[in-house]
């Protein structure tokens, strides 16, 4: 079974088909890449997946499930997690506090034990600080505990987006361009960080990336979108050798 | 926001003296509130409609300054529980704790409606719904005489025990700070978090497995819930319902008290709340005002005597939007953070610029 297929997805905004009848398979255990130049349609594929789009027709299932009508936060609730391009925290609070708010599933106890203060919540409350404090800890984040997330520089910020998208506690985690913003030897860096979580954690990974040695080190497949439409599948090094690809990133000579 | 700043100041030693003076702080703090209960009707009066204040501005934080929603029908949810609790004491007999509370109910009903409302459409917007919410209840459900008791309105009479204002401002006090000490709860449980999420940024907060809807409809919920109570206790208060205490204009007083005590902290919006009752109790009475509007014809008095509370009102608001964004929140800072522990600092400390993005 799939860890996540998409079947046939599109999507039209206005006069745009910003999707054209979009398949992809995701096994469990893999890391894929969606690439594809600007404007291919990878943003919207990652919205339509977690459900921040409604596509006009195709269907989405997570392990076989259908979850196409589902709205987001059920689709975390069944597994799968996300960063956002623009990175997506509370950024008036801080490290500490966003990894509770990303917990939130986690927290098992009910709204009203929350606002009573019952030992229940403060027990669960307590276990959290717990578990964002081990992720932290992962990501070498621990000396930005206490920092408020608007202030911190961009490598850090997207750091810990990942460690909140982590904290959903996923089974498949879609990435949203995780290089974006940082050095070369930093994305590399990153991509050594990517298998380390899919070893650990048994994490399956979708990413949507630019970076051409970060894909070519991380990725078991990649999906290439352009114009909105899948234009080629197949192992990084085959993906970079195709002529079609090669043409729709660079151009074609007339 | 949580101040994870214990009791040990900035050395890390225990700090005696410190210690010593928060507590004669708070000594004098709820020495004060409590001795007010002695002092005669007329102020105990006074008091007793700036702690209905005071929960109405709670209730209106949950909207304004957690979710980020701007409610213009807020007295429609006051007036909603003043009704229904003044209803069931006079028509049906049931007891005050019993009117109070199912007046909460049924401003929380109210709220829930204005909630699904709330999730299709915001800002602006809603504003305008609530408003016209409000003023149609105002204009209808307040009017039916055969619930309000007619022109006249429906009396509501106190049980005995409460017959003195200087009591029935202590029962006032006491749903103050427990709602005070609950909200207090609801912010730093997983429910603050979320709806704090929401308000900066809903993608995010679906991102994290947030039911946006859901924490939406649970804000006006707890909001309607205070609301309703509020109205409740300000039935009794007054010892009548009358649909005309809740117009459009208390709405507007509400929030104007709500943005310049400072949207989001509980502190700021009670001293606000405090403020905006005593403009609309003593100043509106006080000789110097009263005889300022006695300088103009008898008609213009009239209207300096209702409006002069609400100009000053806005006077405020704009002192405040201009010079002071976080309201008396922002300037009572340093001592609420002081007398809940932490160091007393005039200034924040600095949190470096330049968030990308």
């Amino acid at each position: 079974m799939w860890m996540l297929e998409t079947s046939g997805v599109s999507i039209r905004f206005g006069g745009l088909q910003a999707l054209q009848s979009v398949s992809f398979r995701v096994g469990e255990w893999e890391i894929v890449g969606l690439i594809g130049p600007n404007g291919a349609g990878k943003t919207t594929a990652f919205n339509c997946v977690s459900g921040f789009y409604r596509p006009n027709s195709g269907s989405i299932r997570l392990r076989g499930e259908e979850v196409t009508e589902l709205p987001p936060h059920q689709r975390v609730r069944r597994g799968m997690g996300r960063t956002f391009q623009n990175v997506g925290m509370v950024k008036t609070s801080t490290a500490l506090e966003n990894l509770l708010t990303a917990q939130h599933l986690q927290a098992g106890y009910p709204v009203v034990s929350g606002i009573l203060g019952t030992g229940q919540a403060t027990e669960a409350e307590h276990d959290l600080v717990d578990q964002a404090e081990t992720i932290l800890d992962i990501l070498d984040l621990s000396t930005i505990r206490d920092t408020v997330v608007g202030s911190l520089p961009y490598g850090q910020l997207k750091m810990l987006e990942l460690g909140c998208a982590l904290a959903t506690d996923p089974d498949i985690l879609l990435l949203d361009e995780p290089s974006s913003g940082l050095g070369p030897t930093e994305a590399l860096d990153l991509g050594d960080r990517l298998l380390a979580l899919r070893k650990e954690l048994g994490l399956t990974l979708l990413v949507i990336e630019h970076h051409v040695p970060l894909v070519t080190k991380v990725c078991d497949y990649v999906y290439v979108l352009n114009f909105g439409e899948i234009l080629a599948e197949g192992e990084p090094a085959y993906i970079q050798s195709h002529p079609q690809v090669v043409a729709a990133y660079l151009g074609t000579s007339p | 926001m949580t101040d994870h700043t214990a009791t040990i100041t900035g050395t890390g030693r225990l700090d005696l003296a410190g210690l010593g003076a928060r507590f004669a702080a708070w000594v004098v703090l709820v020495g004060g509130i409590l001795a007010i209960a002695g002092t005669g009707p007329n102020i105990t009066g006074y008091a007793i409609t700036a702690a209905i204040y005071v929960l109405v501005g709670l209730s209106l934080n949950i909207i304004l300054g957690y979710v980020g929603q701007l409610s213009l029908g807020h007295q429609a949810l006051v007036g909603t529980g003043a009704l229904f609790a003044a209803y069931l004491s006079k028509a049906e007999g049931l007891p005050f704790v019993v009117d109070v509370v199912i007046g909460g109910l049924a401003g929380a009903a109210l709220a829930l409606v204005i909630g699904f409302v709330a999730l299709r459409i915001r800002g602006l917007y809603l504003a305008l719904v609530t408003l016209v919410i409000g003023i149609t209840l105002q204009g209808s459900l307040f009017e039916v005489p055969a619930l309000t008791g007619g022109g006249a309105g429906e009396s509501a009479d106190r049980p005995s025990v409460l017959l003195s204002n200087g009591r029935f401002y202590l029962v006032c006090v006491a749903v103050c700070v427990a709602v005070f000490y609950l909200d207090s709860r609801l912010e730093r449980s997983k429910a603050g978090r979320a709806l704090l999420a929401i308000k900066e940024d809903e993608r995010v907060a679906f991102s994290f497995g947030i039911d946006v809807m859901g924490y939406k409809l649970l804000a006006f919920v707890l909001s309607g819930l205070i609301a309703g109570v509020a109205g409740g206790l300000f039935a009794f208060s007054s010892q009548q319902f009358n649909g005309n205490d809740f117009s459009f204009q208390l709405a507007l007083t509400f929030v104007l008290m709500t943005v310049v005590g400072g949207a989001g902290s509980r502190v700021g919006v009670a001293v606000g709340a405090i403020i905006f009752a005593l403009l609309h109790t003593v100043v509106s009475h006080a000789g110097p005002f009263v005889s300022f509007a006695n300088l103009f014809p008898a008609s213009t008095a009239a209207n300096i005597l209702q409006f002069g509370p609400d100009l000053i009102g806005a006077f405020l608001l704009l002192l405040t939007l201009a010079f002071n964004p976080g309201g008396l929140a922002q300037q009572l800072k340093p001592v609420s953070r002081w007398m809940a522990g932490g160091p007393f600092r005039i200034h924040e400390l600095p949190v470096s610029a330049g968030a990308r993005r």
